[in-house]
């Protein structure tokens, strides 16, 4: 059986991987896919420690994270959608509107 | 008919200025609804003197409470007004000439930018015009005071967006003028209210129009058995210093020494506020409040204040408009002097004269006003008379209509002028025995039919000296209000003419004035002094028409000083400057109160409010907020790294305290 350590640092690169495309990357699509990154690691370290203590929530926990994701998914497509049309980009350093 | 119809006679004007200054855009429609309100407001003041004529003779007064409009602890101050013979006659006055005056604005304002203005502004005139004499306390009629005053301001500045008007006024400076020397008379007045409140807590004239208790004239000798200390100086009784506070008020709003230097300038309104405002009715409001406050006046020594400054105004205003080529200024001097004539007459204890003489002023000064209008109209804006001359064929209407209200300024038989001048002048003589007044009045007198004869000469004798324009006469709505005016300075002298003296008996029941016994002394003592005054003014007429219409007007040329200037030299200069009390103030009163207004405004304002308090508040925040701006910096990676950050620092946070 494979150790639940093994998980969780499986977890945790894929986590650190997340964080750097999202902090590195210009396009917005690879910035939104490294999120999603985040969320599956965190996603598998939840299983893996339910799997590891034999409880049912954390499973249920993943399924809420799932749902969650999946209405992200809904809302950020949309917005990247919006804003290569109004802004024919896709580099989120061009969209800087916010800017003080 | 109820007593509440009274509440109608302000109320027409009121709708009038409410319906013109919300609803109308059309000039013509608003002069004639402005009209038609004072027409209305004239048929309710008819109807109510009627009213007051059945009612028996001492009970000839009544007045409608609509609201309690004050009530501090025992000092209540009712929202009422109240018709007595005295309201009567102002009423009548207001809405008779300001209704013509309404109907020939509808002409001379017909190529007005803002006639709706104008018309709107007007009607509040007559609406604060008939509070102020219908008020039945002392506090109601100085909210009408305040509102002619804040109309005369609006009429003034009509043309405030022009820089000049001749004789070189700044409109909107002149309005200012008008209203800060007419507050320095507001604030004795107020003072005066105040001193009443503190010793008698009632401001009501009469008591009998809503509250049980009698009014403060009913019981001026707690006011003048009191004493009021003013430091080293020693007591003041009270009486003497209320009659001296409302005589300032008196002096702001009626024009006399020290503060007539407004009237003058107020001439840069249009002409039929000239007639209306600034010589029929609201500087006459000063007259209407010593009369109505009489009693006070006569038992305390302020009545010798007034006499004086009727007199010496009377003199300064007739000497002043002898020099004046600008025929609004001219009139607005002899409105001073008049004034100062009907002042002298109430100072002196008669009233039932001053009042006689306000009632004729006011035709014959409106329908000299009006026909000047007329003038200025007809030769395209020309004020200056020394561009005018030998208009009487041109405009051979307005010559006759102007003719009239010169021989009744002047004081001619049998127009109305004659009768009431020598009213005032039989009763300095004979029942005040000041024969020093009496003699400065007569001269006085004497001086305006001088400047009239001098006026009328410059405008209609002899060869036009300007012929750029085109003169014509006024069309008809013009020409029938001065017609109507004429008719009334014509017969006017028959209102108090001697042997039937319906205004002294009409009001007799309010001014209590003792009825004069005409011994057979007395009739040839008035009709010698009659004789010697109009003598004496229908020769100086004739010695101003005659120097000005045949000796000098080759000299006369325009741009160019009076032939009389050489021979008079700085006392002619003078008394065209108006005798230096415009300097005086400019120079020793303005001026310091500007140095100090400019340090307030440049230093303290500026400086320190604007600069430091609020200016530096704003600048400590920018600099805080631009120190901040930088973290804002548009990328989205940013604001991910510090979140980033922050999460470690969280979970860092949490492992050591798990430790």
């Amino acid at each position: 059986m494979i150790p639940t350590s093994y998980y969780v640092a499986l977890s945790a690169v894929l986590f650190g991987i997340g964080v750097i495309g999202v902090l590195t990357r210009r396009n917005t699509l690879v910035v939104f896919m490294s999120i999603e990154l985040m969320l599956n690691a965190g996603n598998l370290s939840l299983v893996a420690f339910a799997f590891a203590r034999q409880d049912l929530a954390g499973q249920m926990m993943v399924f809420f994270t799932i749902v969650v994701a999946a209405a992200e998914v809904a809302v950020g497509l949309a917005l990247l959608v919006q804003i290569f049309r109004t802004r024919a980009t896709t580099n989120i350093d061009d969209v800087n509107l916010l800017k003080g | 008919m109820p007593s509440w119809i009274i509440w109608l006679l302000p109320a027409f004007p009121l709708a009038g200025f409410l319906i013109n200054a919300l609803a109308v855009r059309n000039g013509r429609t608003a002069g004639l609804v402005a009209s038609a309100s004072v027409g209305a407001a004239f048929v309710v003041a008819i109807a109510a003197t009627v009213m007051l004529a059945g009612l028996p003779e001492e009970a000839r007064r009544f007045g409608f409470v609509l609201w309690e409009w004050i009530r501090i602890g025992g000092f209540v101050v009712p929202f009422g007004l109240m018709i007595d013979p005295l309201s009567a006659v102002m009423a009548l006055l207001i809405t008779g000439v300001g209704g013509l005056i309404h109907i020939y604005s509808i002409g001379y304002m017909a190529h007005d930018n803002r006639p709706v203005r104008y018309f709107a502004a007007l009607n509040l005139f007559v609406f604060s015009m008939l509070m102020l004499v219908l008020a039945d306390n002392l506090l109601l009629m100085f909210l009408g005071w305040e509102g002619v005053g804040l109309c005369s301001f609006l009429l003034i500045g009509h043309y405030f967006e022009r820089k000049s008007v001749p004789p070189g006024i700044v409109p909107a400076e002149a309005s200012i003028k008008a209203f800060v020397v007419n507050r320095i008379g507001d604030a004795g007045l107020l003072l005066a209210m105040m001193l009443i409140v503190s010793r008698v807590g009632t401001l009501t004239f009469y008591g009998d129009t809503g509250s049980a208790t009698p009014g403060f004239l009913a019981r001026l000798p707690e006011l003048t058995g009191a004493q009021i200390a003013i430091g080293e100086l020693g007591n003041l009784n009270v009486g003497l210093a209320v009659g001296l506070l409302i005589l300032l008020g008196v002096a702001g709003k009626s024009a006399q020494i020290p503060l007539f230097t407004w009237l003058p300038d107020a001439m840069a309104g249009p002409t039929p506020v000239s007639a209306l405002i600034h010589a029929a009715t609201m500087v006459t409001a000063g007259v209407y409040l010593m009369a109505r406050t009489h009693t006070l006046f006569e038992v305390s020594d302020a009545a010798a204040w007034a006499t004086g400054i009727g007199v010496a105004t009377a003199l300064v205003g007739a000497l002043a408009a002898v020099t004046q080529f600008d025929i609004k200024r001219m009139l607005a001097y002899s409105t001073i002097s008049q004034l100062g004539f009907m002042v002298a007459a109430v100072g002196m204890g008669g009233f039932v004269a001053g009042m006689f003489h306000l009632l004729t002023h006011g035709l014959f000064k409106a329908l000299l006003f009006l026909a000047a209008g007329a003038i200025i109209h007809g030769t395209h804006e020309t004020q200056d008379m020394r561009k005018m001359g030998g208009l009487r064929a041109a405009l051979p209407m307005t010559f006759r209509l102007w003719a009239v209200g010169a021989l009744a300024i002047s004081g001619i038989f049998p127009l109305a002028g004659f009768w009431s001048k020598d009213e005032i002048l039989g009763h300095a003589w004979f029942e005040a025995q000041n024969v020093g007044a009496a003699l400065a009045l007569v001269f006085a007198s004497a001086i305006t039919a001088f400047y009239m004869g001098r006026a009328s000469a410059l405008i209609f004798a002899g060869k036009r000296r300007d012929t750029s324009y085109e003169p014509h006469d006024p069309e008809p709505s013009m020409r029938w209000p001065m017609v109507i005016l004429a008719a009334g300075a014509v017969i006017g002298g028959l209102l108090n003419i001697p042997g039937l003296h319906w205004l002294s008996t009409w009001l007799e029941p309010v001014l209590n004035e003792p009825e004069v016994v005409f011994t057979t002394e007395r009739i040839i003592g008035q009709v010698v002094l009659a004789l010697v005054a109009t003598g004496l003014s229908a020769g100086m007429a004739y010695l101003g028409w005659w120097l000005y219409a045949r000796k000098l007007p080759q000299l006369i040329t325009v741009g160019k000083e009076d032939p009389a200037h050489y021979y008079l030299g700085d006392l002619w200069q003078g008394a065209e400057i108006g005798w230096g009390f415009d300097y005086v103030y400019t120079n020793y009163i303005a001026r310091s109160y500007r140095g100090t207004a400019r340090f307030l405004s440049q230093v303290v304002d500026r400086g320190a409010i604007d600069g430091v308090l609020v200016g530096g508040t704003a600048r400590l925040l920018s600099g805080i907020s631009r120190g901040l701006r930088a973290a804002q910096n548009g990328y989205v990676r940013n604001y991910a790294l510090i979140f980033l950050g922050g999460v470690i620092l969280l979970i860092l946070g949490i492992a050591m305290r798990g430790v």
